[in-house]
């Protein structure tokens, strides 16, 4: 049973690959965007799949490795996209975030997509590596049924005029969706050092 | 006039300095004296017909709750507040001393006149509310009471605590269940002497916040209920924890033991006067500060214990004024504060909560974030300059305390040894995954080899169901991942805290701080780690976790330098009343 379940996962998985890596090279794709060609600011993955019938303890553990599959792309291609983006087109970052969402930098807290915007501007330019990547689909519980993927990353930065830091950063990815695809946007982002209290 | 036998004489070893005061009394109270250093408190019985027998006539306010049948369900207890306990301890503790004096309040659920019996079976006590015997109106009344009291015939339960006397009384022991906020108390003491060998007399049965606590006045007791811990387990086969932690006498028997040496002493002096005998000069700080106490609390009513601590030397003048003592040696500071540290062990109220809970946590305190400039204000000058960084982000007072509550009660059981009490922390659908940016060619880094086994990088790990095998759902299997972690000692006092996502539904917090390995191949290894948790608040002061991401790695040197310099005990209660001590060096420094 299990095997089966392994070959399937890899055959949708396969699927999914694919379908991402045209994503990055054209980006010209019409990549079933409602809103017709994708930015480069969005994170965009195939839309999410039907609720399995529930009573069945298959479909349970379907469920649930579905949302975990999900979670993982979604979680996989935002990454890219945010620091590339942070990086390299600072102005364009605040586009993956929702419109009240707040960001806590090292303690400091900035509220909104102005707030943000100016934000992310006064911040010096920056060079991410990202060396760890982990994430969970938030249990719907907490997210009344509005699929939420949290995500946490680690890495170096580092920031023009200033030392490296190594860093840690979690992310609330809520999904938007539409009968062809879902929009994930950052609901919430916390940033901090892991030496802070030096600096 | 002959003071009382059989008065309680456990004295909190924070008065026993002042006991000198006592014993320096001449006779004939030295044979009153003689029996008030032997006899005992009262017990408390388990058994519901014990409990009438002692509540029948009695006016001491440690009572007992057994028989409480929980009005309403354990999901009502949970929905109660603060302000429900004080209101309910109020009322009943009008009723105890309704005995002697009627009380204008009604309880809350029964009626008032049948105090005594079914009146303590009902209210929850709660020892950490202002008591209203010292409040301005009923001050007085009390005592009277206590002046009425005098040379009659003692009540039937001070008969019994002298019978009752243990002679391994003296030191007391605290009893904390946690998560015992879901269980009903009978249901749950029942559970516990299931499988204690030995009987015990819970003192003082509370909920406090997420836990039940009780204490118990027998070393050999302690240790029994001790064993108890991973024996017992609820209706879900949840493992019940119980821990239990050395602590000074509680506080509603050193009440009673500070009101009978106040009532002693003023009769001690009163035969003084009478007498026209000097009074020894070390015997009045003592004597007046015992009142002093008492009038602070009437007069300030509404101030927690702490602040009374500070208001204690404004109302010196007002004691004098009272003329009940000789003046001639002005109360000194230090002895003062030196009789107040046995006080500072309670949270008497929701204002001084968050900062003795602050207290464990001195980082948060000197580093705690406030309202963040915006990024405008920060300057144009300083365009290529980092914002500071600041210290931990809460949210609000009330997430604060929500938050560090229940990290207090997290990383007690995570620490303890046994992580199986963790399973009512969790939601049963929970997910939990670790991460650890372990590198197997690095020999360096080859103590953090424990963790790596658990490590889902999505980086590194491309492999999609050992993707879904290393995130751990459903909190049996997150808790036996726990348990297979190696054992730690966490330093909270370092813990940063960032509150970072919140709705009505959840509460999505980092914690950042340090541990230390305290067994197995990297005994002594301090790591640091980044901790995320997702949460769904249950109750006014419950969190459920529905999410929890750990990422570990080795701390810094510096930060192994400047934590863990100072070994902060994590399983004793003894450590509360040290930091109160600082409180109090802060406070009347």
């Amino acid at each position: 049973m299990r095997r089966f379940r392994r070959d399937w996962a890899h055959r949708r998985d396969s699927g999914r690959y694919q379908r991402r890596r045209e994503y990055f090279d054209e980006p010209e794709t019409s990549y079933s965007s409602s809103r017709g060609r994708p930015t480069r600011e969005e994170v965009v993955t195939p839309p999410l799949p039907e609720q399995a019938a529930s009573g069945s303890l298959m479909a349970t553990s379907v469920d649930f490795k579905t949302h975990v599959d999900q979670a993982c792309r979604a979680a996989e291609e935002f990454v890219n996209i945010y620091y590339e983006t942070m990086d390299k087109r600072r102005r364009a970052l605040t586009r993956l975030y929702l419109e009240k969402a707040t960001l806590i930098w090292n303690g400091n807290v900035v509220t909104g997509l102005e707030a943000l915007a100016n934000f992310f501007e006064m911040l010096p330019s920056s060079e991410f590596q990202v060396n760890m990547l982990d994430c969970q689909p938030v249990h719907e519980q907490a997210t009344q049924a509005q699929t939420t993927v949290l995500v946490v990353t680690s890495g170096i930065v580092k920031f023009d005029g200033n030392k490296q830091h190594y860093f840690n950063q979690n992310f609330l990815l809520t999904a938007q969706s539409t009968p062809n695809n879902t929009v994930w946007k950052i609901a919430s982002d916390c940033f901090r050092f892991q030496d802070w209290a030096s600096t | 006039m002959p003071l009382r036998k059989g008065l309680p004489v456990r004295t909190p070893s924070c008065l026993c300095g002042a006991d000198k005061g006592v014993r320096d009394l001449p006779s004939p109270s030295s044979a009153a004296v003689v029996d008030l250093q032997t006899s005992s408190s009262r017990p408390h019985r388990l058994s519901s017909q014990a409990n009438r027998e002692d509540i029948g006539d009695g006016s001491l306010p440690s009572v007992h709750t057994m028989g409480h049948n929980n009005v309403g369900n354990s999901l009502q207890r949970r929905a109660r507040c603060w302000s429900i306990y004080r209101r309910r301890y109020n009322n009943w503790s009008e009723q105890v001393s309704s005995g002697i004096c009627p009380s204008p309040h009604q309880q809350q659920d029964g009626d008032p006149a049948t105090n005594g019996t079914h009146m303590s079976t009902r209210v929850r006590y709660t020892p950490y509310a202002i008591p209203p015997c010292h409040w301005r109106g009923n001050f007085q009344k009390q005592d009277q009471v206590q002046a009425n009291m005098e040379g009659e015939q003692k009540p039937p339960e001070r008969k019994m605590k002298g019978e009752r006397q243990d002679e391994t009384s003296g030191s007391w022991f605290k009893i904390i269940i946690p998560f015992g906020i879901k269980y009903e108390e009978t249901w749950l003491l029942n559970l516990i002497q299931g499988q204690c060998s030995v009987p015990f007399t819970p003192v003082e049965f509370h909920y406090e916040k997420m836990q039940a606590q009780f204490f118990v006045e027998n070393a050999s007791i302690a240790f029994a209920l001790k064993s108890v811990n991973g024996k017992i387990w609820d209706e879900n086969n949840e493992t019940v924890s119980v821990f239990v932690y050395p602590s000074d006498a509680p506080h509603s028997v050193q009440k009673e033991l500070m009101s009978e040496k106040v009532e002693q002493t003023k009769l001690t002096m009163n035969k003084y006067v009478v007498s026209q005998q000097p009074l020894k000069s070390q015997r009045v700080p003592y004597a007046s500060d015992l009142i002093t106490h008492d009038i602070a609390m009437v007069l300030n009513p509404r101030n927690s214990m702490a602040a009374s601590l500070q208001t204690h030397g404004k109302n010196i003048s007002k004691v004098k004024s009272a003329g009940e003592l000789d003046k001639s040696k002005s109360l000194q500071p230090e002895e003062m504060s030196a009789n107040r540290s046995s006080l500072c062990t309670a949270f008497p109220d929701k204002s001084t909560n968050i900062s003795s809970i602050l207290e464990l946590f001195p980082k948060l305190l000197c580093l705690d974030s406030q309202e963040s400039p915006s990024p405008t204000s920060i300057g144009i000058a300083a365009h290529k300059k980092l914002p500071t960084c600041k210290g931990s982000f809460f949210g609000s007072d009330a997430l604060k305390s929500l938050i560090l509550q229940f990290l207090l009660q997290y990383y007690l059981i995570y620490d303890s040894g046994d992580r199986q009490g963790l399973l009512s922390a969790y939601h049963d659908e929970a997910c939990f995954s670790l991460t650890t940016p372990f590198n197997p060619k690095d020999p360096a880094l080859s103590s953090l080899c424990e963790y790596f086994k658990e490590s889902r990088n999505l980086k590194k790990l491309k492999d999609p169901s050992l993707r879904v095998q290393l995130l751990k759902q459903t909190k049996c299997d997150i808790v036996r991942s726990l348990c297979v972690l190696p054992k730690t000692q966490h330093d909270l006092s370092f813990f940063v805290v960032d509150m970072w996502f919140q709705t009505e539904m959840m509460i999505c917090f980092s914690v950042n701080g340090v541990f230390k390995e305290v067994e197995g191949m990297s005994q002594d290894s301090v790591r640091a780690f980044t901790r995320t948790f997702i949460a769904t608040p249950v109750s006014n002061y419950s969190l459920c976790i529905v999410n929890d991401e750990l990422f570990v790695r080795d701390a810094s040197p510096k930060e192994t330098q400047s934590t863990f310099s100072i070994p902060v005990p994590t399983h004793s209660c003894s450590s509360w009343p040290t930091l109160c001590q600082k409180q109090q060096e802060v406070v009347t420094s």
